[in-house]
């Protein structure tokens, strides 16, 4: 009797436990998106540098599925998110999506086998922040912490922060600060400028004697 | 008759000399009995590394409010700020903790956002991001981890 009963006692011990990492929605999702961008890079039948182009796309096709581009796009620009129309807000959209990719996606084409725990999760109604963790190969630890909204029974990145400094806040104050000293206009060209100078390097040349 | 003048005089002298030294401490201490303090927001950093109460609150380098009080709560910190009626805080709003110079005096950095919905009096700021350690930083990259 006695020891049924410390065997119950045990047992809701154990379930009373705080589980350390709690494996909620938002991290579940989170790991499953980083699972597969890993296994894409990880993939020899897209490794290679004839291969680029197809393994970006195979993960800025994740990457669209986990991360909230337009909320990301809107938090970025702030105050002059407002009074602008749908097609503008569209324009954005996209130009921001494709300053990310160029940054960022080609960043990750460097991974090299880099460990990544999942050491947190603070929710708080509509909002859930994750907290992982990179581990390189020599030991050293940089802490992302993803910032994520809930959108139905998904869970869509809106932010991230790496070593503690926000994406958005990063580039919420270069956008306002090129807005405000020059406009809003002058953003979108520069945008527009560094998109095509990646893509157009042969075109340039082709362009010129109309200029002329 | 004579004496009890001057008795008043030197009574009324310290009397306004006293409310002075009050009016003086209090300015110094920067305690707000009769202005309003403005409205109470509060925000939750994983780390506020040097912010002290009467720290100041700030967008584009304009002091709008002032730091409370700095709690524990849930093994974060919550800050209780006091910030100025006339200042409305959007709901993406992102506080920051930044350093004056490079090893100056630590103040919190509204970067304001663009949603229609502001932050209500007693609400909370959820976007926050936590003073940068250099230290830690430098430590981190020049000597890599055990």
């Amino acid at each position: 009797m006695i020891r049924r009963l410390m065997l119950g006692a045990l047992a809701a011990c154990l379930f009373a436990l705080p589980v350390p990492v709690s494996a909620g929605l938002p991290t579940e999702q989170l790991r499953s998106a980083i699972d597969r961008v890993v296994k894409t890079l990880d993939n020899p039948a897209l490794k290679g540098e004839a291969r680029v182009a197809e393994r970006r796309a195979a993960v800025r096709k994740i990457a669209n599925d986990i991360f909230d581009f337009p909320e990301i796009a809107r938090r970025s620009l702030g105050r002059h998110w407002a009074g602008k129309t749908d097609a503008e807000h569209e324009e954005f959209v996209g130009l921001f999506a494709d300053l990310l990719e160029r940054s960022y996606i080609a960043k990750i084409d460097t991974y090299g086998g880099e460990k990544i725990t999942y050491t947190s999760e603070r929710a708080e109604g509509d909002i859930s922040v994750v907290g992982t963790k990179i581990i390189s190969k020599s030991g050293t630890e940089v802490p992302v912490d993803y910032r994520m909204l809930k959108k139905g029974d998904r869970w869509l990145v809106y932010d991230v922060s790496i070593e503690g400094v926000s994406l958005v806040s990063n580039y919420r104050t270069q956008f306002n600060k090129i807005i405000q000293t020059s406009s809003y206009a002058e953003l979108i060209k520069k945008m527009k400028s560094k998109q095509q100078g990646e893509f157009t390097v042969e075109e340039k040349p082709a362009a010129k004697p109309k200029t002329q | 008759m004579k004496r009890s003048a001057l008795d008043v005089a030197v009574g009324v002298f310290l009397l306004v000399g006293i409310l002075a030294l009050g009016w003086l401490s209090m300015r110094l201490g920067r305690v707000e009995f009769f202005s309003a303090p403005g409205y109470v927001v509060v925000a939750d950093f994983p780390s506020v590394g040097g912010l002290k109460a009467g720290s100041a609150v700030e967008i584009a380098g304009v002091e709008i409010g002032r730091v409370d009080a700095i709690t524990l709560s849930d093994y974060q910190a919550r800050v209780t700020m006091s910030i100025r009626r006339d200042v409305q805080l959007q709901e993406d709003a992102i506080a920051s903790i930044k350093t004056r110079g490079l090893i100056g005096e630590k103040f919190i950095k509204i970067n304001p956002g663009g949603s229609e919905k502001l932050i209500k009096p007693n609400g909370k700021i959820t976007e926050v991001e936590p003073p940068v350690d250099i230290e830690e930083l430098i430590s981190k990259y020049v000597f890599g981890k055990v």
